[in-house]
Formats: C-alpha cells, sequence, structure tokens
C-alpha cells in the first residue's frame, strides 16, 4: 500500500491549502464580498437580537409576595423630611446628616460605620490600565481638607452563614441634598428597614450611603478598595498627623459610640454577590414612572444579563414600570437607517411569504429602536468608560448595575411621592429577594452581549461574526500582497544575482519600519504622561503641545533609526516595496484588532469598521495618478477622504458631530475625552494611541510613497 | 418396601416444600417497606423535599412504621436561611400542615443522599457500620415502595447536581434484589420529568412502575407559594396526595384507581404505568398494600399454638398453612406496630418457640406425674401416722 502511494507520489496538495490559495489568489474580490458582508451583518444584528430568558433557575424573581408595606413607606417619608430638613436649616455641617443618616440606621440595629475616605483625582497612569486597584495607590493629591465620609449599614442575615452580601449604593451629596438624592435614600431606606426584620435573608444587607461630593464612583471606588483590599499599615497616619480635620470626623459618631450601636473600625460582610445602585431622578418624564439601567463598566465590562433580567422582568410584569436603556437618539430619525429598517421588513416578509417557518424581519420601527440602542450599547462598551458608580464593583468582578427610577411628575406631591417609594421599593424588594435565593456568583447567563433593547440582546456568538468578517480580508490580502511581492523581484534582472536569503528576508525592512510607527504610538501614547505635569495649562494648549510632540519625536525616531521617510528616488528594486509594507501594515492592524476584541470586543469592531476599508485601499496616489482611469481616481479620492477622515482628532469631531451636534467644539475637546480615556484606565486610548494611530500614519506613509 | 416408600414420600414432599419456599411468587406478603428519595438538593427546589415528606407523612398514616421508611432527602429546607418559617416545610400554600413536624426520621440527609449510598440501599450491600436504621431489612415477602422524585431527563435521574442514576442502574439493582429475595413486589413511583423513561431497562417481574410523565415530557410544579416564595409540590404528587387523603387504612381502593385518578390536563403530562412486569390484576390490589401496611390475613379455626405465647389477636398464615387454607375466609386486620415488632422476629426464633413447647409439654406431664406422686405419698402417710400415734400411746 505505502509502496503504491509513493510510487504515485504526486505531489498532492490538501483541499485547506488549495482553498487558501484560491482565497489568496482572489484577494480583492474575497476582501470586498468579506467586509460587504461585516457590514450588512452588523447592520442584521437588531434583527437577529433574541429575547432574554432567565438562565439561573435558582433566581425565581416575583416568586414571592411584596411585603413592603404603606407602612414602611410613611417611615421612609419621615427620613426624606428629616432630612430634607436638616437641608433647610441650611447652618447644618454636612456631617449632620450624616449622623441622621447612621440614627436612622442604628434605630434598625444595624450596624453602622463610617468611612472616610480621600478623593483620587485623575490623573495618567501609563502602568495601570490591566492592573487591578491597588490599594496602595492612595493618592497623594488628596488634601487634608478634602475628604469625604460614606456611611455604611450592615444588616445581618438573622440564619445566614455571613458569607455573602448584596449590597445597596445610594450616591448623596451631603452639601446639598436634592429631592432626587432625598427620595432615593428614602427608597433604600424603606427597603433597609423591611429587611431589617425579614427572616428569610441568607445573605448581609449592606446599605452604602457614598458621598458623592467628589464624584459618585471615587467614593465607591474608595469604599470598595478599603472593603476588598486591607490595608495592614495604615497610611491614615499621614493625615492625622498633618490635620486637623480629623477631629471632625471623629466628632461624627460621638453620639452614636456612647449607644455603642457604631463600630469605629471598617466592616465588612461576606462576598458581594450583587450590588444596586439605586437613583431618583428629579426631573419627571411625562409619560410614565420609568427606570433606566446602566450596565456598562470599564473597558466594556458588562454585568451577568441575569441580572438585567430579573430587574426587567420585575419592573415590568410586578411593579408596571417603563423600562429603558441608553440609545443613540440621533439615529432614531435618521433616513438611512429607516430605509435600512424598511428593507429589512420588506426581505421578512418575502422570507416568511416562501416559508411561514422563516421568523424573519422585524417592524422598521422596532429596527432603528433596536439599532439605535445597539449603537449607544456598543459606543459606551467601546468607550471603555463606566456609565456610573456600578462600574467600580466590576473590577472586583461583582455584578452591579444603576437604576435611575424617574418620576412621572414631580416628587414634591407626598401622596404621589408615596405611591413612588412604595413601587421602587418593591421592585429593590423583589431584585433583593431574587438575588437572595441565588447559591453562587451569577454565571448562568451571558456576560459578553449588547443589549438592542431591554428585553433583547445579541450574545457574543451573533456578534463575533460581523468582526469576523470585518477582518477576514486583512490576512488574506496581506498574503497575496506578499506572494506579490517576492514573486515579482526575480523578474527584474538586477536582483537575480542577489542573495537569495536576502530576497526572502526582504520584508524585515518593511516590518522595521511598521515597527517604528508602533513605537511612535507607544511614544505618543505616552506624552500625555508629561504633559500632566505642566502646570496650568488649557485643554486646547494641551492638544496642540501634544501635537508638535508627536510629530516632532516621529522625525526623531526615523533619525534616529537611520530610515528615511520618504524615499526621494525609488531605485529599480525598491518599486514593489510599498507592496511588502502594506503587507506587514496590514498583518500588524490585524494583530491589533484581533488582539483588542479579547480586551474590549466593542472597541474592536468600531475599530474595526474605521480601519479596515483604509488598509485595504491604500496604494500609491502616484500610482493612481499615473493610471489616470476614473477608477484609480476614484480610488485616490476615496484614500484621500478616508486618509482625512480617519486621524483620530477629526474621526472624533466627527462622531461626535454626527451624535450630538457640531455646536461648541474647540480643539481642546480631543483632549478632554483622551484625558477621559486615561482617568478610567480604558483600554480604547491604548487602542487608539498603540494600533489606530500608527496604522493610519502607515497607510497615509503608503499614499505619498515614491513609486 | 415401606420404609422405601415412605423415604420417597418423604422426599417428594420435602422436594415440593422446597419449591414452594424457593418461588417467592408464592410467598405471602409479610411486611411492607418504603424507599422515600429526594435526589435535588437548592433552595428552589424546595418542591422535591416537600413532596417527599408529604409522601412519607401518608405512609406513615396508613401504616407503615419509620423503621421500614428509608428517608433520604439531599437537602435540608427545614433549616434553609430563606425559609421565611424556620424549621418547617409546607407541601400547600394554606400553611395547614406542617411536614417537617415531630417524628420526621430523615435516614440519609444532605451529601449522604449519592447515587452509591441509594444502590446499597436497594441491593443490602453495606458496609458493616451501617446502623439497621438504614438499611432495607427486606425479605421475599415484602412490598416495597419506592418513591423518587428530582430532575430526571431521558434515561437518567439525577442526584445532587452531581451524580446521575441511570435507568441501567436502577434495573440492576432491582434485578439484584430479586436474586438476593429482598422483595415479592415493588412499586417503583417516580416523579420527574421524562420518568417513564427510567423504567426502560426493568425486567424483572412483580415490578410495578409508575411515572409522572412519559418521555419529552416536564413534570411540572403545582403551585407557587408567594409567602415562601418557591413552588411547594409538584403535580404528579399532589394529585397521588389528593388521592390518599380520601383513604385511610381500611379502604379497599385499588391501585388500578389510584391509576385512573391521575388526570393528563390537571398534570400537563401523561402519567405512565409499566404493568407488563406486574402478575396480579391492578384491580385486585389494594392501593395500601404497597402505601400503606395492609396485607392479606387468614384467619383459622385452630388454635395458634405456635403463637400462644403472644398477645395477638390476629391470625398469621406461614407458608406450611397457606396451601391448606382457601382464599375465602380472609380478612383485612390491621398491623400493628406489636405485631411488626412480631415480624423481625425470625424463622430461628419461630423454631424455638416450638421446641420450647414440646419442652413444656414435657414438663407439663411430669409435673403430673409428681402431683399425683404426693397426693398418693400424703395419703399413704396418714394410715402411717395413726399407726405411729397409736403405737405411741
Amino acid at each position: 500500500m505505502g509502496a503504491n502511494e509513493n510510487s504515485s507520489a504526486k505531489p498532492r496538495v490538501r483541499p485547506i491549502v488549495r482553498l487558501g490559495i484560491f482565497l489568496i489568489s482572489h484577494s480583492n474580490i474575497v476582501s470586498l464580498v468579506c467586509f460587504l458582508a461585516g457590514v450588512v451583518a452588523l447592520l442584521l444584528l437588531p434583527v437577529l437580537a433574541k429575547n432574554t430568558y432567565i438562565s439561573e433557575n435558582a433566581l425565581m424573581p416575583g416568586s414571592a409576595n411584596n411585603m413592603l408595606s404603606t407602612h414602611h413607606v410613611s417611615d421612609a417619608n419621615k427620613f426624606i423630611k428629616d432630612l430634607t430638613d436638616l437641608e433647610l436649616r441650611s447652618m447644618a455641617s454636612p456631617i449632620e446628616s450624616q449622623k441622621l443618616i447612621a440614627q436612622y440606621m442604628s434605630a434598625l440595629d444595624a450596624e453602622v460605620t463610617f468611612h472616610k475616605f480621600y478623593p483620587q483625582f485623575s490623573q495618567f497612569h501609563p502602568l495601570h490600565f490591566f492592573t487591578s486597584p491597588d490599594s496602595g495607590i492612595i493618592s497623594k493629591n488628596g488634601t487634608c481638607s478634602s475628604f469625604g465620609v460614606n456611611t455604611v449599614g450592615i444588616i445581618r442575615a438573622p440564619r445566614g452563614d455571613g458569607k455573602e452580601a448584596i449590597v445597596l449604593v445610594t450616591p448623596y451629596n451631603p452639601n446639598k441634598v436634592g429631592l432626587g438624592e432625598a427620595v432615593s435614600l428614602g427608597i433604600a431606606y424603606s427597603v433597609f428597614s423591611l429587611l431589617s426584620h425579614a427572616t428569610w435573608l441568607a445573605k448581609d444587607i449592606i446599605w452604602f450611603v457614598a458621598d458623592s461630593q467628589y464624584g459618585e464612583y471615587s467614593a465607591v471606588a474608595s469604599w470598595l478598595r478599603e472593603y476588598q483590599a486591607p490595608v495592614f499599615h495604615k497610611v491614615d497616619i499621614v493625615t492625622s498627623e498633618t490635620c486637623n480635620e480629623s477631629s471632625t470626623f471623629d466628632e461624627l459618631g460621638q453620639g452614636l459610640y456612647l449607644d455603642g450601636k457604631l463600630n469605629g473600625d471598617f466592616r465588612r460582610a461576606g462576598t458581594m454577590a450583587a450590588a444596586l445602585v439605586i437613583k431618583v431622578a428629579e426631573q419627571g418624564n411625562q409619560y410614565e414612572d420609568s427606570l433606566n439601567i446602566y450596565a456598562e463598566a470599564s473597558n466594556g465590562q458588562m454585568p451577568n444579563l441575569d441580572l438585567i433580567n430579573i430587574v426587567n422582568y420585575l419592573a415590568v410584569h410586578k411593579q408596571g414600570l417603563r423600562i429603558k436603556v441608553k440609545k443613540m437618539w440621533s439615529l432614531l430619525d435618521s433616513w438611512w437607517l429607516n430605509t435600512v429598517g424598511i428593507i429589512f421588513e420588506s426581505l421578512g416578509k418575502i422570507a416568511r411569504s416562501l416559508n411561514p417557518q422563516w421568523k424573519f424581519g422585524i417592524p422598521a420601527s422596532e429596527y432603528v429602536e433596536g439599532a439605535a440602542t445597539l449603537a449607544s450599547s456598543l459606543y459606551y462598551q467601546g468607550l471603555g468608560v463606566p456609565t456610573g458608580p456600578h462600574g467600580a464593583f466590576r473590577d472586583y468582578q461583582v455584578d452591579a448595575i444603576t437604576l435611575e427610577i424617574s418620576p412621572k411628575v414631580s416628587l414634591t406631591k407626598v401622596i404621589r411621592r408615596n405611591e413612588f417609594i412604595l413601587r421602587g421599593g418593591r421592585l429593590i424588594e423583589g431584585v433583593i429577594r431574587s438575588i437572595n435565593n441565588l447559591l453562587e456568583k451569577f454565571h448562568q447567563s451571558f456576560f459578553l452581549y449588547l443589549l438592542t433593547s431591554p428585553g433583547k440582546f445579541v450574545s457574543v456568538g451573533v456578534y463575533m461574526i460581523p468582526f469576523a468578517l470585518l477582518v477576514a480580508p486583512l490576512p488574506i490580502v496581506a498574503a497575496y500582497l506578499h506572494s506579490n511581492a517576492s514573486s515579482s523581484t526575480p523578474q527584474n534582472p538586477s536582483t537575480l544575482g542577489v542573495d537569495a536569503n536576502h530576497k526572502s528576508w526582504k520584508w524585515l525592512n518593511s516590518a522595521r519600519k511598521v515597527l517604528i510607527f508602533h513605537l511612535w504610538g507607544v511614544v505618543v501614547s505616552l506624552l500625555p504622561f508629561f504633559l500632566c505635569q505642566l502646570p496650568n495649562t488649557t485643554p486646547t494648549m494641551n492638544f496642540i503641545l501634544w501635537g508638535f510632540a508627536s510629530a516632532f519625536s516621529l522625525l526623531i525616531l526615523f533619525f534616529i533609526s537611520g530610515c528615511p521617510i520618504f524615499e526621494a528616488a525609488a531605485s529599480q528594486p525598491e518599486k514593489n516595496r510599498w507592496t511588502s509594507l502594506k503587507s506587514v501594515t496590514i498583518s500588524t492592524t490585524f494583530i491589533g484588532l484581533s488582539l483588542m476584541s479579547v480586551i474590549n470586543f466593542a472597541t474592536a469592531e468600531i475599530g474595526a469598521l474605521l480601519i479596515v476599508p483604509i488598509c485595504l485601499l491604500a496604494r500609491p496616489l502616484k500610482l493612481d495618478i499615473q493610471a489616470k482611469s476614473w477608477r484609480t481616481l476614484l480610488r485616490a479620492s476615496c484614500n484621500i477622504a478616508l486618509g482625512f477622515v480617519l486621524f483620530p482628532p477629526v474621526a472624533f469631531v466627527l462622531l461626535k458631530g454626527a451624535f450630538e451636534d457640531f455646536y461648541g467644539i474647540n480643539v481642546g475637546d480631543y483632549w478632554n475625552w483622551v484625558e477621559s480615556l486615561w482617568a478610567w484606565n480604558s483600554a480604547t486610548y491604548l487602542y487608539v494611541g498603540v494600533v489606530h494611530l500608527p496604522s493610519w500614519a502607515l497607510c497615509i506613509h503608503i499614499l505619498f510613497h515614491p513609486c | 418396601m415401606e420404609v422405601r416408600l415412605s423415604k420417597l414420600v418423604m422426599i417428594i414432599l420435602l422436594i415440593f416444600l422446597s419449591f414452594s419456599v424457593a418461588y417467592s411468587s408464592t410467598t405471602m406478603h409479610t411486611n411492607n417497606w418504603a424507599v422515600l428519595v429526594c435526589t435535588s438538593r437548592f433552595w428552589f427546589n424546595y418542591r422535591h423535599m416537600a413532596n417527599t415528606l408529604s409522601l412519607y407523612r401518608t405512609v406513615k398514616r396508613l401504616g407503615i412504621p419509620d423503621e421500614r421508611i428509608i428517608l433520604m432527602l439531599a437537602d435540608d429546607m427545614a433549616c434553609n436561611a430563606r425559609n421565611k418559617y424556620p424549621a418547617q416545610v409546607f407541601n400547600n400554600e394554606n400553611h395547614r400542615l406542617n411536614l417537617y413536624g415531630d417524628n420526621v426520621e430523615v435516614d440519609y440527609r444532605g451529601y449522604e443522599v449519592t447515587v452509591e449510598n441509594f444502590l446499597r440501599v436497594l441491593t443490602g450491600r453495606h458496609e458493616t457500620a451501617v446502623p439497621r436504621s438504614k438499611r432495607l431489612l427486606s425479605d421475599e415477602g415484602s412490598h416495597i415502595l419506592l418513591y423518587m422524585t428530582g430532575h430526571g431527563g431521558d434515561e437518567f435521574l439525577k442526584f445532587q447536581d452531581s451524580e446521575e442514576l441511570q435507568s441501567h442502574d436502577l434495573a440492576d439493582a432491582v434485578k439484584q434484589m430479586k436474586e438476593k429475595r429482598r422483595f415479592k413486589e415493588l412499586l417503583i413511583m417516580v416523579d420527574t420529568c421524562q420518568a417513564s423513561t427510567l423504567f426502560s431497562q426493568l425486567h424483572s417481574p412483580g415490578v410495578l412502575a409508575i411515572g409522572s410523565s412519559m418521555k419529552g415530557e416536564n413534570s411540572y410544579s403545582h403551585h407557587l407559594d408567594s409567602d415562601v416564595g418557591v413552588s411547594v409540590v409538584d403535580r404528579f404528587t399532589f394529585y397521588t396526595l389528593a388521592f390518599f387523603e380520601r383513604l385511610n387504612m381500611y379502604d379497599n381502593a385499588s391501585l388500578s384507581s389510584l391509576f385512573k385518578s391521575y388526570n393528563p390536563n390537571l398534570l400537563m403530562s401523561t402519567a405512565y404505568y409499566r404493568m407488563d412486569l406486574y402478575q396480579r390484576h391492578l384491580e385486585e390490589v389494594p392501593v395500601t398494600n404497597f402505601f400503606g401496611s395492609v396485607m392479606k390475613t387468614i384467619h383459622t379455626d385452630s388454635a395458634y399454638r405456635s403463637l400462644s405465647n403472644k398477645k395477638i389477636g390476629t391470625a398469621k398464615t406461614r407458608i406450611s398453612l397457606e396451601q391448606s387454607i382457601s382464599d375465602s375466609d380472609t380478612i383485612i386486620l390491621r398491623n400493628s406496630d406489636a405485631e411488626d415488632q412480631y415480624n423481625n422476629l425470625t424463622a430461628e426464633k419461630y423454631l424455638r418457640d416450638s421446641v420450647g413447647q414440646i419442652w413444656s409439654a414435657i414438663l407439663g406431664s411430669t409435673f403430673e406425674s409428681i402431683d399425683t406422686f404426693v397426693c398418693y405419698g400424703l395419703i399413704l402417710m396418714l394410715p402411717l401416722l395413726i399407726f405411729s400415734t397409736w403405737l405411741s400411746k
């Protein structure tokens, strides 16, 4: 047998290799088809969205009757009244309201503690992008005078094992307690008072009243840092020696210390199963009571879909609240999206007429809504900046969402307010009771998803397809260009004598150039660290400085590497150099996008949509213009347009204009945006600096390649 | 010749006797056992524990004593922190009946409920350290009720979220039981999804199987207790219990009436019976034969020689008596606890009783002769006394 095979040893190519060769040889058409298919698949996502369902059996939301009664609500009302009265007395220091909250908490037999923290100011930490928040990074910027005090109340589960806890967070500003904040505290209080005598608790309940005068996020984050990663050598010593302010903090608990109800030290309950941030919007929603859900945490991380599902289920089916997630409002009345929606609708109708089994297609209006929600979901995930204080929990793998309840009418009317508190409180109670039933961490449902409406989602398995289709042409085109470049050189008689080794390693030259551009990208991303150190600068100035420094560093890098930026005259062997350069550029872009898709999928998806066309189209303008056919001229103009649009600041301004408006945009905005990215340790910043910018620069370099 | 003939007759008799002993279908039903298994953990499976406890309560009410019930509960809902009513379990939202009251003897609890332990209980292959209370000490005259509830699928039943009992395992265990003469009749009642598939591999005679649902069907819970916040009972078990609530232990409801009582519309699944392995007609079998401890009892005219030292008013039949007495004069009588104790006595004790009787007979006759001897002696002594007094004068 073996001999037979050997005798007929015709070098047979495996089918997969043949397929690969086929794809590479038809790279133009393949890349066009893939890219278009990717865009179509992306547009199809709202149609492919599935209804959410509660995946975890243990949750059983809504299976128990609500126990929150009007009695609890009237208690909460008294609490709100006391809190707002305190505000009116105006002379009272912010400490007073915290004292009041602590008194109310301890009256419910909860363990009460105060947590003092120093706010952290946004600062550029180049090395903090992927590290977990460290307890050691107590900011040195925090001066003694500026510290916040969080109030924490803990109810222990009467028969629980004390190993798990559910966290309720109500951010409020003690310096100026608005009615919305007071009502949100009231809702939390009503639930807390109910839970203080509930016999069915299996998890401890922590009510965390965050002091939001230095921002909601930093208050929550600093408490969480202390909770999760205790510091054993107190950094506080420095401050207590130098500051007199700590005396006010001590004064805070004096009345309660005497009762023996306040605990001086930091108190913990068990592992956090979930956290709910409760907010009440002050301005009324005209139509009905509604609930906004914010879920995006840093770097596009999402809480488990089950958490959103139970809130959605309870709000809609039990409390009759209208539930909303963020939308791109500007997309709602865009003509092109409506057209796409109508096309999909009619396609769905045709499909159904062919086979009634095919449940394809949704109404155009629903499609537009879904697309707007999807776009917002994609955008906020891609941005990598948490949309609320719940983001701090996700850093510790705790599932958390922010619930913003907005009333139909103003909350000043007491009767209306009672009903509102009852509804909100029952919603929170139901969610807590459901989470209380949980036996393990949330794990059943999805973590990687995009929402197209509160009750519909696109899971990772579906939304990966557009991305895969978008980036698929990159390696194919790279391989095509590489094989082209290496096969075309031997035809040149002058290179025939050159060492064969040298030929096969020719692409290394291009790789060096690509490497230099990427190094430049790293340098550009690090520059803001130094610019931050400059005192008294405006964003506009910073931006301009940054631009100059970037350009300058590019020149220096090329000078050091000894590699000419613009080859003056292309010698004969260098004619094909741009193809090999493009091949390497495309490969590195592909690698960058693939890596980014692991870190933050939404960023990679948006990034691929932007950078892939120019990567595929880029071709020296000189060649195109020389050819002088309408096709090449069109390509050249496309290239110029894309090259202009994809310059990161321009892209930013255009996107901002598209989704908001162009009014009042100035140059400094880009700097502000970038600052917010690094302040939140968003990987998107790295993507823009290390992948997008060098790829764009290389494409521009190819456009102006002399050949 | 005569000696030979008598020997032959003896041998034939012996063979016949031994055959009748070995062939268990002719063995009398002498005792009842119940193995009640809840296989699932976790709070949201509250209803499975409630199912099992309800059935436990029912069979106990109908006369199976605790020491003949093996109760396996995979989790303890009564003491779960989520239970609004600590240490209580209900199977109805009216909360009228606490299933977890006094006198609940759980033999296997928590992580002890494993496939291994379950099979050991059935087959009787225990480690030596396992106490008698945790063993199924049934014999060839036993009727066993095996009730299982939990989460099932096609040909398996999930144990504890980590293991599965497959239909092969169950069939194998039943076969071993049959070989080891551990039962006379076995009723397997399963309340899970696709329960009927669990019986597909059974082929031991004397087994009757009821499942709550056919292949591809789910078994649903009956209702939700919105106070406790969980479903408290499954439909199949609920309607089974509803059937038994109408009964007391003197009722003669037959198994077929139980089977007919299941309404597929109410169950939302189709109850499945496997009867091909079972010899008797279901119309003739009272449910109390399995769910209670009621068995065929024989009234005899003769005195209970063997049982004379027992204060029991019932007549127990034995193998030797069985053939001689017709079925017509059987009555159903209650099997009291004292009698149960008697049932625990093995043949050995029985033998000892009969030997004792012979001994007492011998002794009795001896005593009689001594009495007369003393009497006669006394009478004889009287003239001697007269004679001696006359001499002393």
